[in-house]
């Protein structure tokens, strides 16, 4: 076993090679919770599998139970105690850990379960713009309300606690949301990777029910990763994590999009008022509120926000009036490609008679809106016939629904669907322009690849986009009048290659200035060096 | 650090745009870029701008079409906020600012706040003719507490509105309350603006931060004085101030300006067909309701 070691096993089972190396992960954290939970006493712990759609049940309350569904099969037993405690005589806790089905039986749960998301499909399904209609007028309306209402905040710490361990290992709490690694988490696990460069300890804390397929990645070898299941019980919750804060001299806590960790820094910061409490911060979800109300509902207790977009540094500071000094903008533009490296000096032109390839790259959701793409291609097809053509890259909860439509709308042959087995980077090499349909992003990362190969981006005026989109392929997020807006553009776009060179020129302009800003990368570093000194 | 950005907007004033822009380059706290909005000027603006092409600080944004002072200050200031300014100084380009002029305003807006333990929306300098009289046309309307910081020692008066000579707006004030509209062409644009962003607190006048409006004569708006020469720009007044005062007011406050309107005609013998174009304007002013479009935020 790799890893922080909170625990030891009182035996070393042989069935551990049966386990996959995601399941063995899922176990440890597991076996660090219970433990953790229960400092002095023997677990034994029974853990299951399946082969069907759950996701695996950890830390939650059902681990007391030692029952389980028909399912469920046992993968075997083993016993652990908690490090550097006395273990008393009596017998071991039971505790029964599922460690659920497999990554893809997960992937093809397309819809939550219930008639309402049932009936909502159907609609989505049969009719997506005027379901996107309704849905876009819902959000100008919360986007309305939310914008003229206060957000309530937590009171001010009034609290002198005792602080973290002082002399044990320097660590950093991590809050993530899953360990699925898209976009934001991504981010949070290139920040567990810099925290142990910085000689701290990396700790997670996963929030959201998920298989956890990327929980295996090398990154996380040398941390305590704990996914946790809901609802676990309170005297646990806090049990957890005062023995984190007692075996560690936690420096910091670094919230990235995890609720149950944001729920409890009132908590931490009465009882470690020394430890530091900072978030990330991604994306305004105009529909939830998301995580930045969150932040905003703590920020009293926090010591400072770390935004990656223009967009959200004015909504904190100017909108609902965080102090500057405790907002930081720092960029995530060279996440996944380092903007202007690479790129020619020159700006390639098309030439006269090639068709215009118009690409979209991203997951089937209804966030990304693939729907209004095929449209899109519908509409340019039938109005420039063969001078365009289609390539639409992706997969994800709406697949089935992206198929369907695609052979309704008469594309096959037209838009060329590409699965994730093939990069990302094909497609782009290929693109002339790239379309982002979103209804809600910060700034997608997508466009700063787009970039770097060359390719225009016509994007939904959503989110940070402007900031690195010019103003002229900037089209309004409302269904309609986004399809009518796009297909102008393009359509300017195709007949008329200049313009497609001297928009390639503005949108390089901005990307370069929007990477000219403070990197994400370098704010964090400076961050747990201080942390770690 | 802080970003200032100096917008000037100008139209056909040759002659004096140059001094304008001199004054803001030579600001003891200079400002991080200064963006000149030539509105369509059909006179040598061209050439006295194209002296500062390759000013690294400095911006030009050639409009093809005269939008007003309104048009333009509300384009500057959309432009200024998208290149990430903190704090916007705008004025006209007839406006000489004292070499300390935005310094002392920055300070004086960061000691009022402070002082007051909340933001405030703007901060205006003093305004002085050629003479180093006041300048009728510029005098802010103070609010009912105005000395509130005068006798905590501050070389700051409170006040609800001023003209957009020598104003700063912090980042905060457009993306909370927009741009100012751009619809109502010139006059009575800076009231409307300044008035709107007060319902966030009051602004501020920084008596240490001084500025010469060279204007042909001292004197404010008055009715009486309205010709045939100068009745275009009456008749955008009239507009605007009607639609204000009945949109943003009640009815009641339109009629007590058209009363004043009346009163001032009359006093100033204005001929009758212009007054008659007059009324018509102020009845255009109910139906006329622009709304604020507000700053893309790009960097």
């Amino acid at each position: 076993m790799t890893g922080v070691k909170v625990y030891e096993l009182v035996e070393e089972p042989d069935w551990f090679s049966v386990l996959s190396p995601r399941e063995v992960r899922l176990l440890e954290g597991a076996l660090a919770y219970h433990t953790l939970v229960r400092p002095g006493q023997r677990v034994r712990v029974t853990a299951l599998r399946t082969d069907g759609p759950h996701t695996p049940s950890l830390t939650d309350q059902s681990t007391s139970r030692i029952e389980w569904p028909d399912d469920r099969t046992v993968v075997g037993t083993i016993e652990a105690q908690a490090t550097g405690m006395p273990v008393s005589d009596v017998s071991a806790v039971d505790v029964v850990v599922d460690l659920g089905g497999p990554p893809a039986s997960l992937l093809r749960l397309e819809r939550p379960p219930g008639r309402v998301h049932e009936v909502r499909s159907a609609v989505r399904a049969r009719v997506p713009v005027v379901f996107d209609v309704l849905r876009q007028k819902r959000t100008d309306r919360l986007e309305n309300r939310r914008l003229s209402q206060p957000i309530p905040r937590v009171g001010r710490p009034q609290t002198r606690g005792t602080g973290s361990a002082a002399g044990s290992p320097r660590a950093v709490l991590f809050g993530m949301h899953w360990l699925e690694l898209g976009g934001a988490e991504k981010w949070a696990a290139e920040t567990v990777g810099m925290a142990r460069a910085a000689g701290l300890v990396p700790i997670v804390l996963s929030d959201r029910p998920s298989g956890h397929p990327d929980i295996s990645r090398p990154v996380f070898d040398d941390a305590l990763v704990i996914p946790l299941s809901h609802p676990m019980t309170g005297e646990q919750e806090s049990r957890l994590l005062s023995d984190l804060f007692r075996r560690f001299d936690v420096r910091g806590v670094h919230v990235h999009h995890c609720t149950w960790l944001y729920n409890r820094l009132p908590w931490i910061r009465a009882h470690y008022p020394g430890t530091s409490l900072v978030d990330s911060l991604h994306v305004l979800e105009w529909r939830t509120g998301g995580f930045v109300d969150i932040a905003l509902r703590m920020s009293n207790v926090m010591d400072a926000h770390h935004v990656i977009s223009p967009q959200l540094r004015d909504y904190l500071v100017d909108r609902q009036g965080l102090p500057r000094d405790k907002v930081t903008l720092a960029t995530l533009a060279d996440l996944t490609v380092e903007p202007a490296v690479g790129r020619a000096a020159e700006v390639p032109t098309r030439s006269p008679g090639e068709p215009l390839t118009i690409a979209f790259v991203g997951r089937f959701t209804q966030q990304k809106r693939p729907y209004l793409f095929l449209r899109l291609a519908a509409r340019l097809r039938a109005r420039l016939g063969d001078r365009v053509r289609f390539v639409m890259h992706g997969d994800g909860e709406l697949a089935s629904e992206v198929r369907a439509d695609h052979a309704r709308l008469g594309l096959t042959g037209v838009v060329e669907l590409r699965g994730t087995d093939r990069p990302v980077t094909d497609t782009l090499t290929e693109a002339d322009v790239l379309v982002i349909s979103s209804d809600n992003e910060g700034v997608t990362l997508t466009s700063f690849e787009a970039d770097a190969h060359d390719v225009l981006v016509v994007s939904a005026d959503v989110g940070s986009q402007a900031s690195v989109v010019p103003e002229q392929m900037l089209v309004p997020r409302a269904p309609l009048a986004f399809l009518s807006e796009a297909e102008r553009v393009i359509t300017r776009l195709a007949d008329d290659p200049d313009l497609a060179a001297r928009l390639l020129l503005s949108q390089r302009a901005r990307v370069d200035a929007f990477a000219a800003l403070p990197r994400a990368r370098d704010w964090t570093r400076a961050l747990y060096e201080r942390w770690a000194s | 650090m802080t970003n200032v950005a100096a917008v000037i907007v100008t139209y056909n004033r040759a002659d004096k745009l140059g001094k304008v822009i001199e004054n803001v380059l030579a600001q003891d706290r200079p400002a991080e870029q200064v963006i000149v909005v030539d509105n369509a000027s059909t006179d040598s603006t061209g050439d006295v701008l194209a002296a500062y092409e390759g000013r690294p600080t400095v911006h030009v944004e050639r409009l093809t079409e005269n939008t007003g002072g309104a048009g333009g200050f509300a384009h500057g200031m959309a432009l200024a906020y998208e290149r990430g300014a903190d704090y916007i100084w705008i004025m006209d380009d007839d406006c000489y600012a004292d070499p300390d002029a935005l310094r002392t305003l920055v300070e004086g807006h960061e000691r009022a706040e402070a002082s007051m333990g909340m933001r405030l929306p703007f901060a205006c300098s003093v305004v002085r003719w050629s003479d180093g009289e006041i300048c009728e046309m510029n005098n802010p309307e103070p609010t009912w507490d105005w000395g509130k910081l005068l006798v905590r020692g501050e070389q700051t008066v409170l006040v609800n509105s001023c003209s957009f000579v020598s104003v700063m707006f912090p980042r905060w004030a457009l993306t909370q309350f927009g741009l100012p509209l751009a619809e109502y062409f010139i006059w009575f644009d800076d009231q409307e603006y300044t008035r709107r962003i007060t319902k966030a607190g009051p602004g501020v006048q920084v008596l240490s931060s001084t500025v010469t409006h060279d204007l042909g004569v001292n004197r404010g708006v008055n009715f009486g004085d309205v010709n045939a020469g100068n009745m275009w720009k009456f008749e955008y007044g009239v507009r605007n101030e009607a639609s204000y005062r009945w949109h943003h007011e009640d009815p009641f406050a339109a009629f007590r300006f058209a009363q004043r309107l009346f009163s001032g005609l009359r006093g100033g013998g204005v001929p009758w067909s212009l007054r008659r174009r007059l009324a018509r304007k102020w009845l255009e002013g109910i139906r006329f309701d622009p709304k604020p479009r507000f700053p893309r935020t790009v960097l």
